[in-house]
């Protein structure tokens, strides 16, 4: 035994992989399809570029000539546009306010989302109760449901309810929240239930003669198995809830503390000289999806079930 | 450590198929016991009930003097090896063999060492820190038998642990579990559909098919004395060959006759006949029992003409077909056969096995030695 073991040598399988890019790195074929990639990668980040240029400029430059005029002329550069929307401080509707309101809806919606889909898939694949393939039938049945439609719906209902209990769904942020995460449910669902389909049954079986419930099974087996697919989920969550305009615009009429996107669409309609307004709100308004999606995207590792079963 | 005792444990599934139909076993405290049979004969079913991963329809399993039916698996004081290893592949080997301790609150000293330890033993100290990603195969299928050990659990139960390996590595794997056995002293059930493996492995094989015991003993038991048609076949490799043949008296003197087939039995084997009143006999009769010559005394004579001779070194394997019958026959390499010779085939009578060809049983007397236990039913191959 032991000899056959000792015939393995270390470091083969991570010297191996490494050997090979050198060597396709040296290739010509290599570098001119990452000079066009990188043309593309450039060509697509100019309309960000720009904003980010014109969220740098004073108002007055804006009207007098195009942002690409900073290139010969640097020194046109300036933060006031930031420094203004940040010194009206926490003002309801102000960009700050609207900043927390985004956050507040956006990070609960996307815990929520994640961790009931979660659970749910697990039950669907490794419970033990008749009818899970109908249960998750009518989940995918429901992804077809367009939003739009249960706009009206269930904002009636909202009011009902509001008027039944004297509390108030509708226009604050839990009813949002509410709303959001009943929508993002079926696709939460769908995608780790077809995730999780992909786990050895026998895994879960060793987990339970190792000792674990299905609590611990689903803490220290299952779902360190799924963090890829939950990353993903966790990143379109959040940008989806994040860029969302129209539920908020339903759902938080009457509200003073907007999301980040109202208060965008409120400078929209104040006629275009809002622009430096616009593109320093934007700004704003792409760091945070940037940073979650930086934070997340290094659990994409893929073949996390290498070495499992086989 | 603890024996495990089932009684009448059965299991039907929803559909009303019968997966598992009244086995009897009585598995010792530290006796290495394999399960054997054919691909869904419910061996891999009876194990997952004793592990507690399958519902028990009826009868009862015990373990040690506990009745464990409504136990969870965790509860049952056991540890399995699987087909497919199932390693947690986020985990590295340490936290992989260190997960049963873990969840038990076993404290860290000595899971620490309990892990060295089982390292140790399987040769994985240089792969604790690995992922099972990073591991051959053999070197996973130690990592689920140091999981198993580590536990210290009072039965290892193994479902076909090593059919994932290629021949060479199989081969070394069996040792090392053989030595494990050795060492832990532990009571051991291990399913197999190689008779191979339980015939070097297992201190007693079980032989299981369609649910049904067919029988448990020795695995020199099973091979010498076989109680139905459907376990002679099974065990021994080749497999044994069976003849029918009719009984008949001539002038006080019996024989069984047949096309191309001739027996003379012995005295014993002629007593039992004359008590048992048979007309038709199936003789079963291996391979490499068989040798080139024509008998003078009592014993078996068969006509065969060789279709295929395969070379081994020291024996040669023929394939050979006798009057519409195919005869497999193992002999000595010495003897160069050609393809379409005809050849007499001769076996000793002591090695012949006789069965009813109505029930598939062993003719057998009372008297003679048979397994710890007799099949219920009889499936014929």
């Amino acid at each position: 035994m032991s000899v056959q073991a000792a015939s393995l040598p270390a470091a083969t399988p991570v010297a191996a992989p490494a050997a090979k890019r050198q060597r396709r790195g040296l290739r010509p074929s290599r570098i001119v399809i990452n000079v066009v990639l990188a043309a593309i990668a450039i060509f697509w980040l100019v309309p960000s570029i720009g904003i980010f240029i014109i969220s740098l400029r004073p108002n007055s430059a804006f009207e007098q000539s195009g942002w690409w005029t900073v290139l010969t002329a640097p020194a046109q550069l300036t933060f006031s546009n930031y420094q203004n929307l940040f010194s009206a401080g926490f003002k309801p509707g102000g960009v700050l306010d609207s900043l927390t309101t985004s956050i507040a809806i956006t990070v609960p919606v996307t815990i929520l989302v994640t961790l009931i889909s979660s659970l749910t898939a697990y039950s669907l694949v490794f419970g033990r109760w008749r009818g899970r393939t109908l249960v998750f039938l009518v989940i995918v049945a429901l992804l077809v449901l367009p939003l739009q439609m249960a706009l009206i719906p269930v904002a009636s209902l909202y009011k009902v309810f509001d008027n039944a209990t004297g509390l108030q769904l509708f226009g604050s942020v839990i009813g949002t929240i509410i709303f959001h995460v009943a929508f993002g449910l079926p696709f939460g669902i769908f995608l780790m239930r077809n995730f999780y389909s992909g786990i050895p049954h026998d895994l879960l079986e060793a987990g339970r003669i190792d000792g674990a419930g299905e609590w611990t099974l689903f803490r220290k087996v299952v779902m360190p198995i799924g963090i890829p697919a939950l990353a993903s989920l966790a990143i379109f969550q959040f940008i989806w809830v994040w860029n969302d305009l129209l539920v908020a615009l339903i759902f938080l009429s009457g509200n003073p503390h907007g999301t980040l996107t109202l208060f965008l669409y409120g400078q929209t309609r104040a006629l275009a000289n809002n622009y430096y307004i616009i593109s320093t709100g934007a700004m704003i308004s792409i760091v945070i999806p940037l940073i979650v999606f930086f934070a997340f995207q290094r659990y994409f590792v893929r073949g996390v079930l290498a070495g499992a079963v086989k | 450590m603890a024996g495990v005792v089932l009684d009448d444990l059965t299991k039907r599934y929803d559909g009303g198929a019968l997966a598992v139909d009244k086995l009897n076993l009585d598995v010792h405290d530290g006796e290495f016991v394999c399960l054997v049979g054919p691909s869904g004969c419910g061996k891999t079913t009876a194990l997952r009930m004793i592990a507690g991963l399958e519902e028990i329809t009826s009868g009862e399993v015990r373990i040690g003097d506990r009745v464990v039916n409504n136990l969870p698996p965790r509860d049952r004081d056991i540890a399995m090896v699987f087909q497919s290893y199932a390693l947690y592949p986020h985990m590295s080997v340490r936290d992989n063999m260190a997960f049963g301790l873990q969840l038990r609150k076993t404290p860290k000293a000595d899971i620490d060492k309990a892990v060295l330890e089982a390292a140790r033993i399987l040769d994985l100290e240089r792969f604790l820190d690995r992922k099972p990603g990073q591991l051959s195969g053999g070197q996973r299928q130690r990592v689920a038998l140091g999981r198993a050990i580590v536990r210290e659990p009072a039965v290892f139960l193994m479902d076909e642990p090593l059919s994932n390996l290629d021949a060479k590595l199989r081969v070394q794997t069996r040792a090392e579990i053989a030595r494990m056995h050795t060492r832990l002293q532990a009571t051991m059930i291990y399913v197999t559909h190689d008779q191979v493996e339980a015939m070097t492995m297992g201190d007693r094989i079980a032989v299981i098919n369609e649910g049904v015991l067919q029988q448990a003993g020795t695995p020199k038991d099973l091979y010498e004395l076989p109680q139905n048609r459907f376990v002679a076949g099974f065990i021994g490799s080749p497999s044994m060959n069976f003849i029918d043949l009719k009984v008949t008296q001539d002038g006080g003197v019996l024989r069984l006759v047949g096309e191309g087939a001739e027996m003379r039995p012995d005295d014993t084997q002629a007593a039992l006949l004359r008590d048992q009143g048979v007309e038709t006999v199936t003789v079963g009769f291996r391979p490499e029992h068989l040798e080139l010559a024509t008998l003078s005394g009592p014993g078996l004579s068969v006509t065969v003409t060789v279709d295929v001779v395969e070379f081994l070194g020291n024996d040669e394997l023929i394939h050979g077909s006798s009057e519409g019958r195919d005869v497999v026959a193992i002999i000595n390499a010495d003897n160069t056969l050609t393809v379409d010779q005809s050849v007499t085939l001769s076996s000793p009578p002591r090695r012949l096995h006789l069965f009813n060809p109505t029930t598939g049983l062993r003719i057998a007397s009372d008297g003679l030695p048979r397994g710890d236990l007799v099949a219920r039913r009889i499936g014929t191959s």
